[in-house]
């Protein structure tokens, strides 16, 4: 019944669940679709089942329960002509080191039967693309871990797939590669319009890249949307309030008591408390942030820091599950904090 | 730790040399013993050395097979359309072909050294047959071993547990005629004995059919069983 309308999806998801042997339940209920040209982003924090549903997609892991299809092809059932018709590049680079990176291209060339002579014509225009052409003939144990990430990226597209899927592109890459990296995709999509799911835990990486985004949490999806119409579902701007000066540690009492007495203002609309910091989410900052002000010192509470921003997809995170990604990724270090740092620095 | 690495392919290539030089020069004696079909005991020692070579070398491709699934080398191949069976079969195959090169290598240099070969080249060929099938005797059985156990160190100690009696057993170095009647009867079912013995009689005596054949038998069936152990495996533990 739902045949039709699902045609056009190059992904599609359904009540996807995975338990490991030892019984963690790693994706638990997953469901999404991938529209045919779509940039989707997975986007969640360590341990979130990122990497396990990517396997089940890629067939190289049996769900427990549910279904993926890519291009309408049950995974399960069609193993073969998924893998075909997809590229993929996991979170770690599956590369030979003892080769060279054309080596390695045309010895994938070669797993997706390619002809000789495309494989050659491909590795040079590929090898091009991801400024690789003069690193080629050189053993990848002598790559920087963001020339290998490209040569796995080229590797995933010398078959020109129709859905090419990536497991974490830019991990552990420099904030420019990470760049240039989102470049070549966004690229490759726009030149030769194929679909592309990609993982990270990078905010800002699925916020510009994006065309959608889902975000999972603790194996299940927990919102997903246009990465505008998520920071939408928070309507309004963030106020970001430090009570304390550096290193002292704001007592409980006075916490408490700012979010008691900020609670029943009628313009604030939540509030969230992160490593004894506030943030207060309200309508309008330019008009609530003097509000504020005004009722902390009205109370006796002193502000040492105050700034506005405007809410991204962390507060997206935030209001679903009361934490902040990078809390899960063992840094402390807020976005509300590290704006703060940034801004004292000038 | 992998035997791709040039430094593993050297010092598996070194080894034996080692062997070939100093033992030959240590046992020279052992020669005066009686049963031995030779006068000279590096005559005698280099089957025993090449078939040694190509036995540790096969029966620790399992560890290959363990490095590729750590570095996600086996999963990028497992998401391409190449069929199961030929990825473990190129596992297999692309390892022993390195150890029958290893293996030409060590007979050449014992040739050097003064080896003749009774069957000249074309016994070099029936022996290059011969370690072939040792090797994927072993190789297939190391690599379904592997798959079975993933963490490499049930797997190391196994391995080492096996080759080293298997090494003893198989009157590599000494004629089965100077050992215990248990351990002769052992080598009834071990497969280095089968290889050492009859690339011992190409290199010593001639072609004796009635040894060489029923060994190759032997040999090509231990090979070809475990081969298919180690695609079972694989496409048991694979989807
Ligand atoms: N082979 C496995 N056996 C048992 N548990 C596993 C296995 N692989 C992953 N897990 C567990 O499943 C959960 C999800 O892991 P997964 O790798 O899918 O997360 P992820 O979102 O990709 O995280 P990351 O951002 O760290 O890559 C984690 O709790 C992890 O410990
Ligand atoms: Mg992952």
């Amino acid at each position: 019944m739902d045949e039709p309308e699902r045609a056009n999806d190059s992904i599609a998801v359904k009540d996807l669940v995975k338990v490991y042997k030892g019984g963690v339940r790693a994706v638990d209920g997953v469901s999404f679709e991938v529209k045919a040209g779509e940039l989707f982003a997975f986007l969640g924090p360590n341990g979130a089942g990122k990497s396990t549903t990517i396997k089940i997609i890629t067939t190289l892991l049996k769900p427990t329960s549910g279904t993926a299809e890519v291009l309408g092809m049950d995974v399960k059932i069609h193993s073969a002509r998924v893998r075909s018709s997809i590229g993929y590049a996991a979170q770690e680079v599956g590369i030979d080191e003892n080769a060279t990176g054309r080596e390695n291209l045309v010895l994938y060339g070669h797993f997706y039967r390619l002809d000789g002579k495309t494989i050659r014509r491909r590795s040079d225009e590929l090898l091009e693309l991801m400024d690789l052409t003069e690193e080629s003939g050189r053993q990848v144990a002598t790559y920087s871990g963001g020339m290998r990430k490209r040569l796995d990226l080229a590797i995933s597209i010398i078959h020109q797939p129709q859905v090419l899927i990536l497991d974490e592109p830019t991990v552990g890459l420099d904030p420019q590669t990470r760049g240039h990296i989102g470049d070549y995709i966004r690229n490759l999509v726009q030149e030769l319009g194929i679909t592309v799911l990609f993982t990270t835990h990078y905010m800002d990486e699925a916020d510009k890249l994006s065309d959608r985004i889902a975000i999972i949490d603790h194996g299940r999806i927990i919102t997903s949307g246009t990465p505008q119409e998520l920071k939408d579902e928070i309507s309004g701007d963030v106020v970001s309030l430090t009570l304390t000066t550096d290193g002292a540690s704001t007592s409980d009492g006075v916490l408490d008591s700012s979010r008691e007495m900020l609670r029943h203002q009628p313009f604030v609309r939540e509030i969230q408390e992160i490593d004894g910091d506030l943030n207060v989410y309200v309508e309008k900052g330019e008009t609530d942030l003097p509000r504020i002000l005004r009722v902390m010192d009205g109370n006796g509470l002193t502000v040492q820091t105050i700034s506005l921003s405007r809410p991204t997809l962390d507060d997206v995170f935030l209001k679903y599950t009361g934490r902040t990604m990078r809390d899960e990724e063992g840094q402390r270090t807020t976005w509300a904090r590290m704006q703060r740092d940034v801004r004292r620095r000038k | 730790m992998s035997l791709r690495t040039p430094i593993w392919l050297f010092v598996n290539l070194v080894q034996p040399l080692v062997w070939l030089l100093l033992f030959s020069r240590v046992f020279e004696r052992m020669v005066d013993l009686p049963g031995f079909t030779s006068d000279s005991y590096l005559q005698f020692f280099a089957p025993g050395v090449i078939i040694m070579t190509v036995l540790f070398g096969s029966a620790w491709t399992g560890m290959n097979m363990i490095q590729d699934m750590d570095l996600g080398i086996l999963d990028k191949m497992l998401a391409t359309p190449v069929t199961r069976v030929s990825i473990v079969l190129g596992q297999v195959f692309g390892s022993v072909s390195t150890l029958v090169v290893q293996a030409l290598l060590i007979f050449l240099i014992a040739w050097i050294m003064g080896v003749d070969i009774a069957t000249g080249f074309p016994g070099v060929l029936l022996t290059v047959v011969i370690v072939t099938m040792l090797g994927l005797g072993f190789a297939g059985f190391s690599n379904g071993l592997a798959i079975v156990m993933k963490p490499p160190d049930p797997l190391i100690a196994f391995i080492s547990f096996i080759t080293m009696p298997l090494k003893f057993l198989s009157y590599a170095m000494v004629p089965s005629d100077l050992l215990p009647g248990w351990i002769q009867v052992a080598k009834t079912f071990n497969p280095v004995s089968h290889s050492v013995e009859s690339v011992r009689s190409l290199v010593i005596v001639g072609y004796e059919w009635n040894v060489i054949i029923p060994d190759l038998l032997i040999l090509g069936g231990i090979a070809t069983l475990m081969v298919l152990w180690a695609t079972f495996m694989f496409r048991f533990r694979t989807i």
